[in-house]
């Protein structure tokens, strides 16, 4: 399965990219009831090449799911379970003295961030010091220990959970690093037919089996050629002004702010999420078997791409006012302006 | 295989060339509409002179006409400009595509291509091309598949037009705005100049004789002369006797054209007159005009009762003498245009007393005392023959003297108008100004000096009407001279009582005399 995407056409490469995501999802979707859209979100930001921050409660199968698309794609998966007394060190690796020919040397032994996939269980358990090592894994996606960096292969995403309950003794994420994930996507309980066929799933005999897409010895580049396909697609101006002028609708004081966002937010997004915004669209659009980007594909991803990105003030939280509704005020009165 | 490139090129040029029709469309109403309002004034003058009894002064309407048709060239030219500007705009490649796209429900497949496909854009955006961009060529092409962009992007003139037929309103709203702060209830001068002006083009549309046509421009010359204040009355009194001559000779001629009738209607007159038709009294008077008969069995239709001397008048005043009713006058074949013409005369009549009348209270410094004659004279009672003139009945005939509240005996006679013309235009001076005579119902009339007769009981009297000497006809051969003797106001009005107020009247039972007869109340 998959041919060498940089010899095929474009379109055969377009249908290629359909296919695997296709693929990949009906594979997920063996293990995992429902939440499409959370393994659509899970994917999306694989082949964008950012990552995601999952909200839900425990139990919901987050950790399947990740494990899962892992299996599916054919990558590396790591789990790191985020708690209090974490260290750094736990996370990225360390130095560690070995003895051999005689020779003692200090040898680095990589953490569980050396993976593919990431899934950082209950990340706000762990401490800043410990949390914002992840940061420079996040972002350079590149580890420096004892003043030796080493690279993480690509692909690399990092899936962070966070509990919404339970919050005592939790370190809520900052601001720079909630920016840092390109999507926010909540997880909710299992619908009654859902649950049902979860049962059905996990309590009896039968155990589902996943196909790999991709040998693991060249599914890392077969990732790395369908991401270079998302950026390949094209987005003519009057949307990439529609994005900015979401942007700065979102950003209390900005052109063309709403009334509710100069009441409700003391910060809007970064440019981090109007490239978001784009990288998503741009992914919403080949799976639509569209080399270019339409508004559609833009509202498409805004939620998610944004609503972690805003910060509510004290009024908002008081009105019980979320960054969901803010944004949906936000694309009705933005919505598809024209040239 | 159409270019797509040339396809979104097309569909600029098109899109810009309906954006600047659109444009010039929402000027184009209201700029019509100031422009054709601008022209018609005058005809929506003359209407709102007929309907409503108001009238915009000439030389106001002149500068509001002149102001709409410059509102409305403006607006004009403003809509050429908007239109032009409106075409640059228009003209926008990525925008043509956009629309393109929005109309064939693209996904911006269309925008995105042109976005990348704009002759006009710089290389920078060209090189933002991807390897997928032959996909979105191929689209683009299979998108504009059986596109006419002719069809496609049709004009519209609904919306515009809509639009524009707001600010059409708001031009007309401006203009009648403009015209009731410049609108003004007639002056008795306006009022008589108006009548004139009509009854001159009623001339000149009934008839194609070139002495009818000289007849109308002498009505002309004499409406603007009554209306000009600038002009000295004696100029504005030649005028209309100048066009008093006119008509007599109008009439001369036309009365010899019917020879054959007009010698059995002399006949008549032979019989029944008694002469008095030689009296002078100016057809100025109310009671000169188409006097109904005595009997009311048919009404004179007009021949026998001008004011000014002619056969007619002692056909008139021997018919009624005797009591027999119309019978003759049926007979008399009066055409429309002895009609006019006594209209005419009643008005040119009616005209030169206003002239006098205005005259006589507004003297201006050309008619200061000593130096008018007519002021000096026109004081002195005329001779009472006078008052017997004209076509009205011999008031020292006992059977003459009409009867309260009988029909028969409405002797006094109507107006000279017509009587359905006698409503009040809304002017403030009363029912008793010119040309508003009313219908004589339950009349009485005073008696003559020496006359015996009941005793005249005005106490309730809604009006009284007086009858002026006419001009003195000079022969058969209706000349009109002016009468240079007969009585002319002189003094400023008051209100004269014309009978002790009565404690049980009602206030708005109290009618005002004209002013210019309140000096013949003896």
């Amino acid at each position: 399965m998959g041919a060498a995407p940089q010899q095929a056409s474009p379109d055969q490469r377009v249908a290629e990219f359909r296919k695997i995501f296709s693929r990949a999802e009906s594979e997920v979707a063996r293990v995992i009831v429902g939440h499409r859209e959370v393994v659509r979100k899970m994917l999306t930001a694989l082949f964008c090449g950012g990552h995601i921050l999952i909200e839900g409660v425990p139990g919901l199968g987050k950790t399947l799911m990740v494990k899962a698309a892992a299996e599916t794609l054919g990558l590396t998966f790591k789990r790191i379970q985020f708690t209090p007394d974490l260290m750094p060190s736990d996370i990225i690796g360390t130095q560690v003295l070995t003895e051999a020919d005689g020779h003692r040397d200090f040898q680095f032994k990589p953490g569980p961030i050396f993976a593919h996939m990431v899934l950082g269980d209950e990340i706000n358990r762990a401490t800043p010091k410990t949390q914002s090592a992840v940061l420079e894994a996040m972002e350079e996606h590149q580890v420096t220990v004892f003043g030796t960096t080493y690279v993480l292969d690509p692909p690399y995403i990092v899936l962070a959970t966070e509990n919404p309950i339970e919050l005592e003794g939790t370190y809520p994420l900052p601001e720079a690093q909630m920016d840092r994930f390109i999507f926010k996507v909540v997880m909710g309980s299992p619908k009654p037919d859902e649950l049902r066929e979860i049962l059905n799933r996990t309590t009896g005999t039968a155990q589902a089996r996943i196909q790999p897409l991709f040998e693991a010895s060249r599914a890392p580049r077969a990732i790395e050629d369908l991401k270079a396909l998302v950026r390949e697609v094209m987005v003519a101006e009057p949307l990439e002004r529609y994005i900015i002028s979401v942007i700065g609708g979102c950003t209390p004081g900005g052109p063309g702010a709403i009334p509710e966002v100069s009441q409700y937010l003391r910060f809007g997004p970064s440019p981090r999420g109007a490239q978001a915004l784009i990288l998503c669209a741009k992914v919403n659009a080949l799976l639509a078997g569209r080399v270019s980007v339409s508004y559609d594909d833009i509202e498409d991803a805004i939620v998610p791409c944004l609503r972690h990105r805003l910060l509510l003030n004290f009024q908002a939280e008081a009105e019980s006012v979320s960054s969901e509704s803010i944004l949906e005020q936000v694309v009705k009165r933005l919505r598809k302006p024209r040239t | 295989m159409d270019n797509p490139v040339e396809t979104i090129g097309i569909a600029s040029a098109r899109i810009a060339r309906l954006a600047a029709i659109r444009a010039m469309l929402c000027a184009v109403a209201p700029a019509l509409t100031a422009i054709a309002l601008g022209a018609l004034l005058t005809q929506i003058g003359d209407v709102t002179w007929t309907r409503l009894g108001y009238r915009l002064a000439p030389e106001r309407g002149t500068v509001l006409s002149l102001a709409l048709i410059g509102a409305g060239i403006v607006v004009l030219a403003a809509g050429l400009v908007m239109a032009f500007r409106s075409y640059r705009r228009a003209n926008d490649f990525v925008a043509a595509a956009a629309e393109l796209d929005e109309r064939l429900d693209c996904d911006q497949e269309i925008v995105t291509f042109a976005t990348l496909a704009d002759p006009s854009a710089p290389e920078s955006i060209r090189a933002r091309r991807t390897p997928l961009f032959p996909i979105l060529w191929r689209r683009a092409i299979a998108l504009f598949g059986g596109l006419d962009v002719r069809r496609e992007f049709r004009l519209e003139v609904g919306e515009p037009l809509k639009r524009s037929s707001i600010f059409a309103g708001v031009v007309a709203l401006a203009m009648v705005l403009a015209t009731l702060g410049l609108v003004r209830a007639p002056t008795p001068e306006n009022t008589e100049a108006a009548k004139l002006r009509a009854i001159a083009e009623e001339i000149a549309r009934t008839s194609a004789s070139s002495d009818d046509s000289a007849l109308a421009d002498k009505i002309r010359q004499a409406a603007d002369a009554i209306e000009n204040s600038k002009l000295p009355p004696e100029e504005k009194k030649k005028r209309i006797e100048e066009a008093m001559r006119e008509a007599d000779k109008a009439a001369q001629k036309r009365n010899n054209s019917q020879s054959g009738k007009n010698q059995g209607t002399g006949k008549s007159n032979a019989q029944n007159g008694n002469g008095k038709s030689q009296g002078q009294g100016n057809s100025a008077g109310a009671g000169s005009g188409e006097g109904k008969s005595g009997t009311g069995a048919g009404q004179n239709p007009g021949g026998g009762s001008s004011g000014s001397g002619k056969s007619a008048t002692g056909k008139n005043s021997g018919k009624n003498e005797g009591g027999k009713g119309s019978a003759k006058n049926d007979k008399n074949d009066q055409n429309k245009g002895d009609q006019s013409n006594l209209e005419l005369h009643d008005e040119l009549a009616k005209a030169e007393a206003q002239v006098e009348t205005a005259n006589a209270k507004n003297p201006g410094p050309d008619n200061q005392p000593g130096e008018d004659k007519n002021q000096g004279g026109a004081s002195q009672p005329a001779d009472k023959t006078n008052q017997k003139g004209g076509s009205q009945p011999d008031p020292n005939r006992p059977g003459n003297i009409p009867k309260p509240g009988a029909n028969g005996d409405r002797n006094i006679p109507a107006a000279g108008g017509k009587p359905k013309n006698n409503k009040d235009m809304g002017s403030n001076l009363g029912d008793t100004h010119l040309g508003e005579m009313p219908t004589s119902t339950n009349a009485q009339r005073f008696l003559k000096p020496g006359e015996k007769g009941a005793t005249v009981d005005i106490r309730d009297a809604r009006y009284v009407m007086f009858r002026l000497p006419g001009a003195p006809s000079s022969g058969s051969g209706g000349k009109t001279v002016l009468d240079t003797d007969r009585p002319t106001a002189t003094t400023g009005y008051v209100n004269a009582p014309l009978a002790p107020t009565s404690d049980d009247a009602a206030p708005d039972e109290r009618q005002l005399v004209p002013p210019r007869y309140r000096d013949m109340i003896h």
